[in-house]
């Protein structure tokens, strides 16, 4: 006993150390460095009520040599592993790969910046951001303060998934429930890598921070000027990005260079350089490297097309490889002479190289060479017929779309010279390329894509990176008491059912509806690739300040980090209540009590399940497009059915609230139209004051009347009083509440689930 | 074992070894439909775009729905629709809620008479659709489903086979005059 004692007294000691215990700024909380079951309590109470509901996505196991194994129904594999918990499994892996990317792009970051300006260079994001990582001081109970406490943050989780991916080796973990809980710890630091990688990023890139009305910079295809040599960079990491435009900007060769990116990359080189310019997300990626506009690619790591060195070979263009992630299989030609690197890749010889200042004048001086012989002539209108003439309307293609479009139909009309339905396929292309490679007969359909699709351009707010304290202050208690009615994030990819318009359309809804809206990533682009009449994108119409009726471009997808952070910064800045070590705390009181609802319209990516994973454990829903039921597990209630009690904190009595607020954790609708409907109701919150329900019920009622035509069905859940009935719909509503039945409900002081399930944290941790 | 012809989508292929049963003849399904105690009609949000011989996909589903007063749920956005059309629905339950409740053998149903034991789909998304349908093949051995759109589910109990418009027109007719036809 005593032993085990001094180890665990060891392992605390060493945590103690790393976090700085002594350091006074906040009492440390009960979970500073949560391992795999620190947390195991929260989530299984989580899971209680948002249980995990699972749609195969195969019904096999293909794991090990004991299979292939059928899990179908009631079958179990070899292992004795059954289809429920295979699934969860999957998902784990998934959010580890997620994690990990980020993770991975966060440790190089950090290390390349460490390299430069050393462990203690000082993290500063301006003098209104004090509450500087709100992850990392809630998870890890750290207040970083250098480049090396931000390394501390990454190798916590390095120390973590080496237990999470240990889990998923056969023979190991058996419970369904279980793995959840670990694919929610793994989302849970992925939020913490992110940040790490943000912060380091914007104090050792010196990104804007502390100021909301970042620059408007050019986006699209349509805003490469293709006068000058272009270098486009895609992916997700800015380290060779940046000395790119460094390397333009010390040789005064900005009217000979363009810089462009795709995915999130293009969001990082334009919080550094305002001339840059965002080519669009991942679904124009295949697209634009076809049309051979650019001179050189540049690949950093995550989301970048697996062929692309065939792709960049077809399309003329060089290629640079500076990952350790992706090195494509190609020569590693760092410590070669830069003119003998040049030489090569003029000559279109493909290569890695891992040192971002040389990889940066390669690729600069390979575009200014290769540019005057570039090949490129776009595809026009007239062309088209003549592309098309092999075409026979097999619908091979439309059989192979991943987004199950008629894209046989469009080509055949495009033939015949009607270009309208090409271009409709198009706004709705997820990009993939799969209908070219099933055409028999070869028909060059991406290059008939540039004769049909829009080649305008429009604007985007450079990513601002967290959210000000002062913002906070500011909308902390009208978040709280449902005044502003929730927060919304668009994130994630671009694997969009329909047209790439729907972010923009939705976005522009809640805007409007004085919802604070923010966007990362993909959905950040495309929200800013529709205009208005007046020729006007949301960027240009909506406020950037984080505050009722905002349009707030994060950044990237590691800037993710800073939406769930805002979550936590009103629980601290507003509601005073400690981060630090507190993880239980906090996720108690954003999941009863802010707003705030993630819509990931078109996620694809294992990052994507990360991040919702991540905000999923903090209480914090998320509405997914169709696609995202390929994921196989979404976490959801039946409001009918499921155990709606809360702990009235003040009052320490167990309550009955009836109201399934929040509906689900994790949710696919099918169009946009539920979408918005289903957002409306999901900021719901128990801890709403009357004014305050009755404007989040204004919304959910108008949006379900203009979409379903009727009061919404589950209106008696959501009406505690009768002073929570919005005036505006009074009479028809307490017809209808009359009509079913309806009764008030208990009034809360304080709701909370600390006390309703097993944990350390007492309860007047969460009284303030 | 049955052996599923390959979905009209390549992202639907069955990674597996029990498919769908391909039912090419109205008359079964109408009898299958006929014998079900408690069937329930799942619509998606297809049936507001798809036109089917000059007519909208959704009047066929009322079309259908009418022939046996079978329940509705209306997924998506279509509750508005369906309302115009003068079928409301008996549930407004999107498509992954509707089979949240299914998968539990115990549910009372949309009409609070007990869970269903057919469920038949039209016009949902067809890989949001077979997603659906897997759920339902692993979790809900309690219940049979069916699709009526032209495509194979390799998920479901029974699917159409990959058919043209005029064949699956031609089908849907026969289905609905044979559900139309009183038992003797």
């Amino acid at each position: 006993m005593t032993q085990l004692a001094d180890k665990v007294t060891k392992h605390q000691a060493e945590k103690n150390e790393i976090i700085r215990a002594d350091d006074p700024w906040e009492p440390v909380g009960h979970t500073p460095m949560p391992g795999l079951p620190d947390l195991r309590n929260w989530d299984m109470r989580l899971l209680k009520t948002y249980k995990p509901f699972y749609a195969p996505f195969c019904d096999l196991c293909c794991f090990c040599t004991f299979g292939k194994c059928d899990l179908t129904g009631s079958n179990r594999g070899a292992c004795g592993l059954d289809i429920a918990t295979q699934q969860a499994r999957f998902f784990l892996l998934d959010t580890c790969m997620g994690m990990s990317a980020h993770g991975a792009h966060g440790r190089h970051v950090l290390e390349y910046l460490i390299d430069k300006y050393g462990e203690d260079y000082k993290i500063d994001l301006g003098d209104q951001v004090e509450v500087e990582a709100p992850n990392i001081r809630t998870v890890l109970g750290l207040k970083p303060k250098t480049l090396g406490d931000l390394k501390k943050a990454v190798e916590y989780a390095e120390s973590q998934l080496i237990q999470l991916v240990s889990s998923l080796h056969t023979g190991q973990e058996g419970s369904c429930l279980d793995y959840e809980s670990k694919a929610l710890h793994a989302g849970m630091l992925d939020h913490v890598v992110m940040e790490a990688a943000d912060i380091a990023q914007i104090v050792g890139f010196k990104y804007p921070t502390s100021v909301a009305e970042t620059p408007l910079v050019g986006l699209g295809w349509g805003a490469v000027d293709r006068t000058k040599a272009i270098v486009c960079c895609i992916g997700h990491n800015p380290v060779t990005a940046l000395p790119i435009i460094d390397y333009i900007n010390a040789n005064n060769l900005q009217d000979k260079v363009e810089v462009a990116g795709i995915c999130c990359t293009a969001l990082e080189i334009t919080r550094y350089g305002k001339s840059a310019k965002v080519i669009g997300p991942l679904s124009r990626q295949l697209f634009f490297v076809r049309a051979g506009i650019a001179d050189v690619i540049v690949t950093d790591e995550q989301c970048i097309r697996t062929d692309m060195p065939q792709e960049a070979a077809k399309a003329g263009s060089a290629l640079i490889a500076t990952s350790p992630q992706v090195c494509y299989g190609l020569e590693d030609v760092t410590d070669k002479p830069v003119d003998e690197i040049v030489a090569m890749t003029t000559g279109l010889k493909q290569v890695v190289m891992f040192d971002p200042e040389k990889a940066a004048e390669v690729a600069v001086r390979t575009a200014l060479a290769l540019a005057p012989k570039r090949r490129k002539e776009l595809a026009k209108p007239e062309d088209v017929p003549a592309l098309a003439k092999d075409h026979k309307l097999c619908n091979q293609c439309s059989r192979a779309c991943a987004n199950l479009l008629p894209v046989g139909d469009a080509v055949e009309s495009a033939k015949n010279g009607d270009l309208s339905k090409l271009a409709s396929v198009f706004k709705k292309c997820i990009g993939c390329g799969k209908c070219e490679q099933a055409c028999p007969r070869h028909v060059p359909i991406f290059r008939m894509f540039q004769a049909a699709a829009s080649w305008e351009s429009w604007n985007i707010r450079a990513g601002r990176g967290p959210i000000m304290d002062v913002e906070i202050r500011k909308v902390g208690q009208p978040i709280v008491f449902g005044t502003i009615p929730g927060v919304i994030a668009f994130v994630g990819c671009s694997n969009f059912p329909e047209d790439i318009e729907e972010v923009a359309l939705m976005a522009e809804e809640f805007a409007k509806r004085k919802f604070i809206v923010v966007l990362s990533g993909c959905s950040a682009m495309v929200a800013g690739m529709t205009k208005d009449a007046d020729g006007k994108t949301i960027y240009e119409k909506y406020t950037p300040q984080f505050d009722a009726g905002c349009i707030v471009n994060v950044g990237s997808c590691v800037a993710n980090s800073h939406i769930s952070g805002a979550a936590m910064k009103i629980a601290n800045i507003f509601a005073k209540l400690p981060l630090r070590g507190n993880y239980e705390v906090i996720a108690d009181y954003i999941l009863n009590r802010v707003g705030a609802v993630g819509v990931a319209w078109g996620a694809y990516s294992q990052k994507a399940t990360s991040i919702a994973n991540g905000v999923n454990r903090l209480g914090i829903p998320v509405v997914l497009g169709p696609h995202s039921a390929k994921y196989r597990r979404l976490f959801m209630s039946r409001k009918e059915e499921e155990d709606w009690k809360v702990m009235d904190g003040r009052k320490a009595e167990i309550v009955d609230t009836q109201e399934p607020s929040p509906e689900h954790l994790a949710y696919v609708v099918e169009s946009k139209e539920r979408a918005m409907v289903a957002i409306a109701k999901l900021v719901m919150r128990k801890n709403d004051t009357p004014q305050g329900r009755q404007i989040k019920l204004t919304h959910y009622i108008g949006l379900h009347k203009q979409f379903m035509g009727t009061l919404p069905d589950d209106l008696q859940h959501y009406v505690r009083r009768s002073t929570d009935i919005p005036i505006f719909f009074k009479k028809e509503v307490t017809e209808y509440l009359n009509k079913v039945g309806w009764k008030e409900k208990p009034v809360l002081t304080l709701p909370t689930w600390i006390g309703t399930y097993p944990t350390k944290v007492p309860l007047d941790a969460v009284v303030h | 074992m049955t052996t599923t012809p390959l979905p009209y989508f390549h992202v639907n292929v069955l990674t597996g070894l029990r498919g769908c049963r391909i039912i090419e003849d109205p008359s079964e399904y109408a009898m299958l439909i006929k014998r079900a105690k408690r069937p329930l009609f799942v619509l998606g949000a297809n049936t507001l775009t798809t036109m089917l011989g000059g007519k909208l996909l959704m009047e066929w589903a009322v079309e259908i729905a009418r022939t046996l007063n079978i329940p509705v749920v209306a997924t998506a956005h279509t509750k508005k629709k369906l309302m115009e059309l003068g079928y409301p629905p008996a549930s407004s339950y999107d498509l992954i809620e509707i089979i949240n409740h299914l998968k539990d053998p115990n549910w009372h149903g949309v009409k609070k008479e007990g869970n269903h034991d057919l469920v038949i789909f039209l016009g949902v998304r067809s890989d949001l659709g077979n997603q659906g349908l897997s759920t339902l093949k692993h979790f809900a051995p309690h219940l049979k489903t069916m699709t009526l759109c032209k495509y194979v589910f390799p998920h479901a109990s029974y699917s159409l086979a990959n058919l043209r418009d005029d064949k699956w027109k031609e089908f849907l007719e026969k289905l609905i005059a044979e559900l139309n036809v009183k038992e003797a």
